[in-house]
């Protein structure tokens, strides 16, 4: 029980790193990125490309790599849905669907369509405290989660982007009144969030493989995460993120492994029935 | 001011008191619309009066306080039941479907009306003809007492605004309700426009109908009103004919103080 | 508005003939294009008839996403699911207890309706992005149900469907008729509602809310009506394309076919007239057999089909407006 808690806590760290990337689009400009998922793949085959046939290239050059492809494709989707983005229907989400199988679309063909493993450079060490088996991929995958949420936090809080992007996720009107970009804004949250979403995805494909498709399958955990989190809240979802990860694990323990959508679906619904506004939100207000 | 049987059917807000969080908006507010005729409800910014308007349409509740209509509670039913009990609306900023012509629009005001099923939405069946024909007819009958029944088959967004309020109004009364709120009807016209919703307002009214007018427009206001209450800070600070409002000193003091501000 | 005025008292003509009575330009189209439908099983060869067909039960599905996006302004990528209800419920009465297709064709709408209210109940007070995140897992949970179920559906190798409705005519035009058929009769049963009451409350409550709720229209209402009316379109778009490609199997309803009923209700611009619709199916049916030796550019040309529609769109507006705006014309 304790075992399957940790590991849940541990998966559900990489759910929360998805889940923040998408909350971050959505406060600052509406969009809901369907593409999330697929710029995370890509980023991850590059990893999986550049190591494998340049065997000298240090593993950190990898991910450097890989970081600077997806601030270029995050840059380059938010430049072609920039003309919908203020559209105040779901246009510039279906962009995002299009932008998604653009991506996806591209895997395919300089990847192929075969499944791959891509490792991370860990010790296979592990040790076991209280009963508990806790292994270096646990560790790292705790301590990058903090690092990463703590980064995010300090950007937002301290560098005048991320104060502008606090601004612009209050009231867009009051921060055009202030004379902020609110193109930069958005940016700037898009390129956090493709960042974000390559360390998930660096973190998550050991557990499994590496197709075309997995990594965004991945992608409805987070979604799940950021919904039970209220999808306008940070820390909503760094929380939403863990709860599905712990849940996710116990089902699939104590009910069935091969029904995860669906008990997400479900998830999803039940959350959506009892808390509209998200697990953190106070309920309130007379505005009925 | 009003007598014994129409005050049976008039709308009344009883010790009313609505706040969002700290902000208290209305302080026990009284107030009563009694039928046959048209009564105003004005101040200046921030008075408070949009909120009443909203707890009578429904959309805030208030804390404290009834709403009632000839003697049935309306507060604590969301808007869409209170359009059962006879109360139709306008909106400040007009809330037309522009992918609908104006007839069709206007059509709508009677969907409450509608007996024919889901049936008769996709297949052709003569009660859902009957039905569509009877409102198609009601709706022109509606326009053309506002003597736009020539724009029935446009667009409604090939229209200008003062043509737009004039439809919003025939959407309205189609129902045939006993109370019509407006909100603010002449926010955006010009003033031959203005003139012509004036008129369009006065046939509009009937002996049983209530109406009530929320509206910035003081000659309109005047003009068009038989009393008129007065709001500022949340409570209630004057109410009369407009004559009588416009000799009161304190209603002077409001709107010049606010003016010279 | 003075010069309005003029129509006061005689107006008559107006009153009397109703446009909707008239037979509109959009008719003389979805006219043509059934006659030149019907002529096309003569003209091309079986392989043809038979991916018309197809792409004919499909567009049955681009009018159940066009139909969310136009009555409810609501986007899904989980309409997959409902199709795949429609679809095996035709293949499994036809297994099970030998139903035939001219009953079971109503037993699929049936299906996709009460899944639809089903899901749509939970999220009847909730908006577009919540809904379409709750799509996306429906979308997904369809594969795994339909494998994981396969007492059911017969797994990954899926149920085959292979009744007809008569032995005068032969397989292939029965399939090809029979799904133009109930195309075209979706597609008039839809023009009837866009006129009816219930049309014009889901607009209304579509475009604006507050007004549909001041008239007695709850949008709870109108979210389970509209999903209600998507959904059962999409089970019957599925129970037909059991009929027509006698088979149905869980690769038919993966989690992309359901973005590909999107992108072919984006390419048809949400229209919800015959050629729109014949026309978005066609693109996300015809084409990747087109492809069929490229299958790897497909998910890239809707990808870029799908941004293209919807900036070309986008740009196309705007440059009215400006144009109507250098006109001098209000309020366009």
């Amino acid at each position: 029980m304790l075992s399957l808690l940790w590991s849940g806590v541990v998966t559900g760290c990489l759910y929360a790193l998805g889940a923040l990337g998408l909350v971050l689009i959505f406060k600052s400009s509406k969009v809901v990125n369907f593409s999330h998922g697929s710029l995370a793949g890509v980023s991850a085959f590059i990893v999986y490309a550049s190591s494998s046939s340049l065997p000298g290239l240090p593993w950190a050059a990898c991910v450097a790599l890989a970081l600077l492809a997806a601030v270029a494709i995050a840059t380059l989707t938010y430049v072609v849905i920039a003309p919908v983005v203020f559209e105040s229907d779901l246009t510039a989400t279906v962009a995002t669907l299009g932008v998604s199988l653009v991506l996806q679309g591209v895997v395919l063909i300089v990847f192929g369509s075969d499944i791959v493993s891509l490792e991370l450079p860990l010790p296979r060490w592990s040790m076991t405290v209280a009963g508990l088996r806790v292994s270096a991929y646990d560790l790292a995958v705790l301590g990058a989660t903090a690092a990463a949420i703590a980064l995010l936090f300090l950007v937002i809080e301290r560098t005048r982007l991320g104060i502008a992007f606090r601004a612009v996720s209050a009231s867009p009107f009051a921060a055009r009144v202030c004379g902020l970009s609110i193109r930069s804004v958005h940016l700037f949250s898009w390129i956090l969030a493709a960042l974000l979403g390559v360390l998930a995805a660096l973190l998550i494909v050991p557990t499994t493989f590496l197709s075309p498709t997995t990594v965004a399958s991945f992608m409805l955990q987070a979604f799940a995460a950021a919904v039970l989190g209220g999808f306008e809240s940070l820390p909503g979802a760094a929380v939403g993120g863990i709860v599905v990860g712990i849940l996710v694990n116990l089902f699939t323990f104590y009910v069935s492994p091969e029904f995860t959508n669906s008990f997400l679906l479900v998830l999803i619904l039940t959350a959506l029935g009892l808390f509209p506004g998200g697990i953190l939100s106070r309920r309130g207000g007379s505005r009925v | 001011m009003s007598d014994i049987a129409g005050a049976t059917r008039a709308l009344r807000a009883e010790r009313v008191s609505l706040a969002f969080g700290a902000l208290q908006v209305l302080f026990g507010v009284d107030v009563e619309f009694p039928p046959g005729r048209i009564t105003g409800l004005i101040g200046p910014n921030g008075a408070g009066k949009s909120s009443l308007f909203n707890c009578l349409t429904g959309l805030y509740r208030p804390q404290t306080g009834k709403i009632t209509f000839g003697g049935a509670r309306l507060d604590g039913l969301p808007p869409a039941a209170r359009a059962g009990h006879g109360l139709a609306r306008s909106f400040q900023h007009v809330a037309l479907c522009s992918e609908m012509t104006v007839a069709e629009n206007v059509m709508f005001g009677l969907t409450r009306h509608g007996k024919a099923g889901w049936a008769s939405a996709f297949l052709p069946l003569p009660a859902g003809a009957r039905e569509r024909a009877d409102a198609r007819a009601r709706a022109i009958a509606a326009l053309e007492l506002l003597a736009i029944a020539a724009l029935a088959d446009k667009r409604v967004g090939e229209l200008p605004p003062g043509p737009l309020r004039l439809v919003e109004l025939a959407r309205a009364i189609v129902g045939e309700p006993r109370v019509l709120l407006l909100d603010e009807p002449a926010a955006g016209l010009n003033s031959l426009e203005t003139r012509d919703l004036l008129a369009a307002l006065r046939r509009i009214a009937r002996p049983e109908l209530v109406m009530v007018v929320v509206e910035h427009d003081m000659d309109l206001i005047m003009q068009l009103c038989d009393s008129i209450y007065v709001l500022n800070f949340g409570k209630v600070i004057a109410l009369g004919t407009p004559d009588e409002i416009r000799r009161d000193p304190e209603v002077a003091r409001v709107y010049l103080g606010a003016d010279d501000a | 508005m003075s010069e309005l005025a003029l129509s006061k008292g005689g107006s008559a003509p107006v009153a009397a003939t109703e446009p909707v009575a008239r037979a509109p330009i959009g008719a003389w189209g979805d006219i043509a294009c059934v006659a030149v439908l019907a002529t096309l099983p003569f003209v091309l060869g079986g392989f043809w008839t038979y991916s018309i067909g197809v792409a004919l039960a499909n567009a049955v599905g681009v009018l159940s996403v066009s139909v969310l996006v136009r009555f409810g302004g609501e986007v899904s990528i989980g309409h997959n699911f409902f199709m795949a209800a429609g679809a095996y419920a035709v293949a499994i009465l036809e297994k099970r207890w030998g139903i035939p297709f001219y009953l079971s064709m109503f037993v699929a709408p049936a299906a996709g309706l009460l899944l639809g209210l089903a899901f749509a109940y939970p999220s009847r007070s909730l908006s577009g992005i919540y809904l379409a995140v709750a799509t996306m897992a429906l979308g997904l949970a369809v594969p795994e149900i339909l494998l994981q179920w396969s007492s059911v559906t017969g797994g990954f190798e899926g149920l085959y469907v292979t009744g007809h409705l008569t032995t005068v005519v032969s397989k292939d035009l029965q399939h090809y008729y029979v799904a133009l058929l109930i195309l075209v009769a979706v597609v008039y049963a839809l023009k009837r509602l866009r006129h009816s009451r219930q049309g014009l409350a889901l607009l209304t409550a579509r475009s604006h809310p507050r007004a549909a709720e001041a008239f007695g229209v709850t949008v709870s209402w109108a979210r389970l009506s509209v999903m209600g009316i998507s959904a059962s379109l999409a089970g019957l778009s599925g129970g037909t394309l059991a009929f027509v490609s006698s088979t149905v199997s869980p690769n038919s309803f993966s989690f992309s076919s359901a973005i590909f009923l999107l992108v072919g209700s984006v390419a048809s611009f949400y229209a919800l007239s015959l050629p729109a619709a014949v026309l978005g199916a066609a693109v996300i049916t015809l084409l990747p057999q087109y492809f069929a030796t490229a299958g790897e550019w497909v998910p890239i040309f809707y990808g870029a089909a799908l941004l293209l529609v919807i900036l070309c769109g986008n740009a196309g507006t705007s440059a009215l407006r400006r144009a109507a705006a250098w006109l001098g014309v209000r309020h366009v």
